[in-house]
């Protein structure tokens, strides 16, 4: 690794940096945009967010919000885990613990260094990581693994049993940090009595570790407030997602990068809310003049993500579905399959969904374990990718809702369990009238395939599939 | 004596087999340690775990898997579409790992263009990745379950003295695979680690009482026997599946003798005995939980280094190989901290990535292999 990256902790430079992003609009219009010629490669990220107004504001406020509770954990006497974007939050946030979020901070380090996570992704594999290993983890564990960051004080994930290599990285953080590791391990099926109880048995247990961990019990009351505020993200996020099926579509193409990272960060905190309303009303002002979310007004094609997105830097695939006039409807991580949501209604699919009862602490923790086990990716690709509830009839009954004229997969050469059965969903995504392509580039890694060969791969399979001329 | 368990180790069809299925028998294939033979055994089935070997193309394999899939379950699958596993009535899968649960969607996909791909029997035995008391239960559950689907698919009835009866003649060949174990470890090592991996895979394949009689006799020959290999380097093997006779071939060579190893196709396969008390579905289920040593039993690191620690001093090891197939990240990545602590504790070890299949890289593992021996002489 290079020395100069050991100079500052890389979670502080992530801080300050995002600290003074939140400053950037505080001055003159004059100011604003000769601060972005400062800043060589955030600039494109930045200005992106910030041209979406007052969503694009907290979401910035929000990331360096998460970032500074992060850097003072310890002064503030608070435990830190490090866990996975398919694990909700709200239990950390309920006792008063730190989530580190490996994937969401290397989102945010592929945005805003010149080189991504590269330099960190590297240091794992010179530790013994394997470099085939998913990016999405690498990239942060490396600076984590290199002590150059904030103390860990414990691990806690949810993929053992949806995704090897996710879980993998956890483990392997905790064998090489030597610090506690607990894991929920998904059945392949995810309703029926018998996988239901497992759940919540598991989250049980998970709940004792957690209290074990940090010394603190569970509070009835503040996980019932986290809880009530999860329930009105859920309601928010319903109406946005109602909004992303009309024609056109109201909502800017980042909306759907917004949705899920404010879960993703402060589920059940009033930030995500915060962050949700203020969408919402750009929405709902859209909706109401018939207007396209694209910067272009007008939409002319109508793009469903099946996997996860594309990170590289600067966020260009936002950039080019926005110039390209592609309405963009979604992936797998903005789906939370609460029973109130729009497309659980419709699809008449409330066994899937979770719902969430306040009366007393063993119904909140089978709420949130319940909700746990529906969160992206542990919903959809445990079991067999075509058995019911799972990713196949996902990806087609969202599809066919959202009325979308294509379907991309975009993930990292890491993932093991969608490449092993990638090509055979693929078909079938086809034989339902979708054309599919798979992209065979690295969202979080850019040394894999540039960004430019994965735009014009695209272009070109819009070109080919007479999709757009 | 050792043609019989080479013949068995080295051809999927082999004599056994055959014998087999000319009388009249099923068999089953399955994919992982994790499957409890007994529930087989009981049934009158051969149980029989399924190995890529004779693969020589992966264009059946490569149409349905991504590109970035571990060779092992491509290898399978590529031998499905080609017929060579024909002899199979039925297959169970389970989510060992991400490569292996996918072959369960892959196999099945495959089995719509080629219908005489696909067993009649197709089963997914979901084997949690933790050992909690709940998924325990859980697995005693699952375990039922597979015993009611054999039951009910291949019209036999599995009684529990049946089970008892086919746990002992399992326990029996377990203490003779230990026995064999003890031989391979000792001072003057009786049988080289290439044969030692033939006798194991001999006994994934062999009906388990005729491999009880057959290795009995080898034990009785080999504690006999006059000429122990010595004045070799003594090798452990640790990390992917082998299952590659060939491979440990290689890594011996003049001057080396695998006389340990912790591989799935090796000694964690009959580590430890079913208990033979109480309700066997349950005594298989935690067996079959508890014994295996694999890395997809997240979180259990230290477990893992404390059996590597153990054998490495009871077989006096000079140097220890961690192996990992190419996309295998759980071996790969264990590995790497393997070799970080056994290092610090002062054993030599060798990391080696490498490709399944017929000895695809003979070259670079030997010359890698004899650079590391070369280590250990100093």
């Amino acid at each position: 690794m290079r020395k100069e990256l050991k100079e500052y902790p890389f979670d502080w430079m992530l801080w300050r940096t995002f600290a003074a992003a939140t400053r950037m609009k505080a001055g003159s219009e004059k100011e604003y945009r000769h601060a972005l010629n400062q800043l060589p490669y955030f600039r494109g990220i930045l200005d992106t967010i910030y041209g979406i107004g007052e969503p694009g504001r907290l979401f910035i406020e929000m990331i360096a919000e998460y970032f500074e509770k992060i850097i003072h954990a310890r002064e503030r006497e608070q435990k830190t885990a490090i866990t996975t974007f398919c694990f909700s939050p709200a239990v950390f946030y309920a006792l008063d613990i730190v989530p580190i979020t490996l994937e969401l901070v290397t989102v945010a380090m592929g945005a805003t260094y010149k080189r991504g996570t590269a330099d960190f992704l590297d240091y794992c594999n010179e530790v013994g990581f394997t470099e085939t290993s998913c990016s999405s983890q690498r990239g942060t564990l490396g600076a984590y693994l290199a002590g150059n960051g904030v103390t860990i004080d414990m691990v806690v994930c949810d993929s053992p049993g949806v995704c090897d290599t996710n879980v993998n990285a956890f483990a392997f953080a905790s064998a090489y940090l030597d610090k506690p590791f607990f894991q929920l391990n998904m059945p392949p099926d995810l309703t029926g009595e018998r996988s239901t109880e497992y759940h919540r048995a598991d989250y049980r247990a998970l709940i004792a570790f957690l209290e074990e961990q940090t010394g603190r019990k569970l509070d009835t009351g503040k996980l019932r407030g986290i809880m009530e505020e999860v329930s009105r993200q859920d309601l928010l996020m319903t109406e946005l997602e109602e909004l992303q099926l009309l024609v056109p579509n109201p909502l800017p193409v980042t909306f759907n990068l917004l949705i899920y990272a404010g879960r993703f960060l402060f589920a059940g905190m009033p930030q995500c809310t915060r962050l949700l309303e203020s969408m919402l009303k750009i929405g709902r002002e859209n909706a109401a003049s018939n207007q396209s979310g694209l910067s272009g007004g007008k939409e002319s094609l109508r793009g469903f993500f099946c996997y996860i997105d594309h990170y590289g830097q600067n966020f260009r695939l936002w950039e080019l579905l926005d110039r390209m006039e592609i309405s963009y409807h979604g992936n797998i991580l903005s789906k939370m399959w609460s029973q109130d949501a729009h497309y659980v209604k419709v699809l008449d699919r409330r066994e899937e969904g979770y719902a969430i009862d306040t009366t007393d602490l063993d119904t909140l923790i089978d709420s949130i374990a319940d909700l746990n086990s529906r969160m992206p990716m542990i919903k959809s690709i445990r079991g067999p990718y075509d058995a019911p509830h799972m990713w196949l009839q996902d990806t087609l009954a969202l599809a066919k809702l959202h009325k979308a004229d294509f379907i991309v997969y975009n993930g990292t050469p890491g993932c093991r369990n969608t490449w092993g059965m990638v090509k055979p969903f693929a078909r079938d995504t086809e034989k339902n009238g979708f054309p599919t392509l798979i992209l065979y580039s690295d969202a979080f890694d850019m040394r894999v395939e540039s960004w430019e060969t994965t735009a014009s791969r695209i272009e070109e399979f819009l070109k080919v599939r007479r999709l757009r001329t | 004596m050792m043609d019989t368990f080479h013949e068995s180790s080295t051809t999927l069809f082999n004599r056994h087999v055959q014998d087999w299925k000319t009388g009249g028998g099923h068999v089953v294939g399955y994919t992982c340690s994790y499957v409890p033979d007994e529930i087989f055994h009981a049934g009158g089935i051969l149980p029989y775990r399924l190995r890529g070997i004779e693969a020589k193309e992966m264009n059946i394999g490569d149409a349905y898997f991504g590109p970035f899939i571990c060779s092992l379950p491509k290898c399978l699958l590529q031998l499905a579409g080609e017929g060579k596993y024909h002899f199979l009535d039925g297959v169970i899968v389970t989510p060992g790992c991400d490569s292996m649960r996918r072959l369960d969607d892959c196999w099945q996909k495959a089995g719509e263009d080629r219908a005489e791909a696909l067993p009649s029997f197709f089963f997914h035995y979901a084997v949690p990745h933790k050992t909690a008391d709940y998924s325990i239960k859980w697995f005693i559950e699952e375990t039922q379950r597979l015993k009611d689907a054999v039951e009910k698919h291949f019209s036999v009835t599995i009684s529990e003295d049946q089970l008892h009866e086919a746990i002992a003649i399992y326990n029996e060949g377990r203490l003779f695979l230990s026995r064999l174990d003890a031989l391979r470890c000792a001072t003057d090592v009786a049988i080289s680690g290439a044969d030692a991996l033939a006798v194991v895979l001999a006994s994934t394949t062999i009906p388990r009482k005729a491999f009880n009689d057959l290795l009995k006799d080898l034990i009785t020959e080999l504690e006999a026997v006059k000429n122990p290999i010595r004045g070799r380097k003594r090798l452990m093997l640790v990390g992917s599946a082998n299952d590659d006779v060939e491979l440990v071939r290689l890594i011996e060579g003049d001057e080396a003798v695998v006389v340990a190893d912790n591989l799935c196709f090796g000694a964690r396969f009959y580590a430890d005995l079913v208990e033979v008390e109480g309700d066997p579905i349950a005594a298989l289920a935690k067996r079959y939980l508890f014994h295996n040593d694999c890395p997809r039993m997240f979180g259990d690191y230290k477990g893992r280094l404390n059996i590597l620690q153990e054998k490495i001093e009871r077989a006096a090891v000079d140097g220890v190989i961690l192996q990992n197939i190419r996309f295998c990240d759980l071996h790969g990545s264990e590995n790497g901290i393997f070799e970080r602590d056994l290092e610090a504790a002062g054993i030599p070890c060798i990391r080696i990535e490498r490709e399944y299949g017929p000895l695809v890289e003979t070259g670079r593992i030997r010359m890698r292999i004899d650079a590391f021996l070369e280590r250990l002489e100093k």
